[in-house]
C-alpha cells in the first residue's frame, strides 16, 4: 500500500533532492523533481512557487528551462525539518 | 509539601516539552507540532494551576485540603492537553476500527458513573492517554523508532497515574494521591527522554554540502 505523505513530507523530499541529489551544478529541472518527489506537475508547480517566494529555493533560468537550487534558508529549514521529524516520530506522528 | 514539589516538577517538564514543540512549529510551520505545543503547554499549565491551589492552601487558606474548584480546573486544563495528544493521531482516535479498541472506547461509560466534574475529566484523560499510548506503540511497528517506546511508556504511566488519582477519592487521606503524582511525573520524564535528544542548537552543515 502506498504511504500517505503530508504536504510537509513532500516539501522535505523536494528540498532534500535539491540539496543532496542534483543532476548538475545548475540545479534541478521540474521534470527531474517530479520524478524524484513522485508528484504531479500541477502540484509541484504550486509548491515550487511557494518555496521560491519563501526563499527556501533559488530559481535560475539555465539552458532554456527553470532550474531550482536550495538556498541557505532552505538548508536550515531542511535541517529543522529532519530534527523535528524525529521529534514527531517519537510520538508516532508525522509532521 | 510533596504535592507542591511534584506539581512544580510536572509544570517544568511539561513546559520543556512544550517549548521544544513550539520551536519545532516556529521552524517548520507543522500543524502536528502546533497541536503538540498546545498539548504540552496545557498539561504544564494544568500542573501549575494545581500547584497554585496547594500553595494557596498551605500559606493562605490552611484548611488542610486543596480547593476542589482549583484542582478541577487544573485537571480540565490537563485533559485538554491529553485530548490534543490523542487528536494528533487523527480521526482514528475517534473511530477505532478494531473490535478491541472499540471495547476500550466504551470504558468511559463505566468510568463516569460519578457526577463530580473532576472524576469525569480524570476518566476522559485516562481514555485519551491509553489511546495515545496504544497508537504510539503501534507506530513502533512501522518505524522501529526506540523513542516511540519511551513515549508510549510515558503516556501509559500518565494514564496509570491519572487512574490512581481518580481512584484516590476512595482513600482521600492516603498516600495514593502522592503515588499518583509521582507516577505522572515519571511518565512526563519518560516523554522527555527521547524529546531531549532533538538538537535545538544551530546545526553545523557539512563542508561538502556548502560546495553544491
Amino acid at each position: 500500500m502506498a504511504e500517505y505523505r503530508t504536504q510537509m513530507k513532500i516539501i522535505g523530499d523536494i528540498l532534500s533532492t535539491t540539496r543532496d541529489d542534483l543532476q548538475d551544478e545548475d540545479g534541478a529541472t521540474v521534470t527531474y523533481l517530479i520524478r524524484k518527489a513522485n508528484i504531479s506537475h500541477s502540484r509541484i508547480s504550486r509548491i515550487l512557487k511557494t518555496l521560491v517566494s519563501q526563499g527556501l529555493l533559488e530559481q535560475a533560468d539555465s539552458q532554456g528551462s527553470n532550474r531550482y537550487k536550495i538556498s541557505q534558508s532552505g538548508r536550515e529549514f531542511l535541517q529543522a525539518y529532519h530534527s523535528f521529524s524525529k521529534f514527531a516520530d517519537n510520538f508516532g506522528l508525522n509532521i | 509539601m510533596l504535592e507542591n514539589i511534584l506539581n512544580l516538577v510536572g509544570f517544568l517538564v511539561g513546559l520543556a516539552i512544550g517549548i521544544m514543540s513550539f520551536v519545532g512549529f516556529r521552524n517548520t510551520g507543522s500543524p502536528t507540532l502546533f497541536r503538540l505545543t498546545i498539548a504540552f503547554f496545557s498539561i504544564s499549565i494544568g500542573f501549575l494551576v494545581i500547584w497554585f491551589g496547594y500553595m494557596l492552601e498551605d500559606y493562605v487558606i490552611k484548611s488542610g485540603n486543596i480547593d476542589r474548584g482549583i484542582q478541577t480546573l487544573g485537571i480540565i486544563i490537563q485533559t485538554i492537553g491529553y485530548f490534543f495528544i490523542a487528536f494528533s493521531h487523527s480521526i482514528k482516535a475517534l473511530f477505532p476500527k478494531s473490535n478491541y479498541f472499540r471495547s476500550v472506547g466504551i470504558l468511559p461509560f463505566f468510568l463516569v458513573s460519578t457526577v463530580q466534574l473532576e472524576h469525569i475529566f480524570r476518566s476522559i484523560s485516562f481514555i485519551l492517554l491509553v489511546y495515545g499510548a496504544i497508537e504510539t506503540i503501534l507506530s513502533y511497528r512501522d518505524n522501529r523508532n526506540k523513542g516511540a517506546v519511551s513515549v508510549a511508556l510515558g503516556l501509559g504511566l500518565l494514564a496509570f497515574g491519572e487512574f490512581l488519582g481518580w481512584y484516590s477519592f476512595v482513600f482521600p487521606e492516603s498516600i495514593l494521591y502522592s503515588i499518583s503524582m509521582t507516577i505522572k511525573i515519571a511518565g512526563l520524564v519518560a516523554l522527555f527522554i527521547p524529546v531531549s535528544k532533538v538538537p535545538l542548537k544551530k546545526i553545523k552543515f557539512d563542508d561538502d554540502l556548502d560546495k553544491i
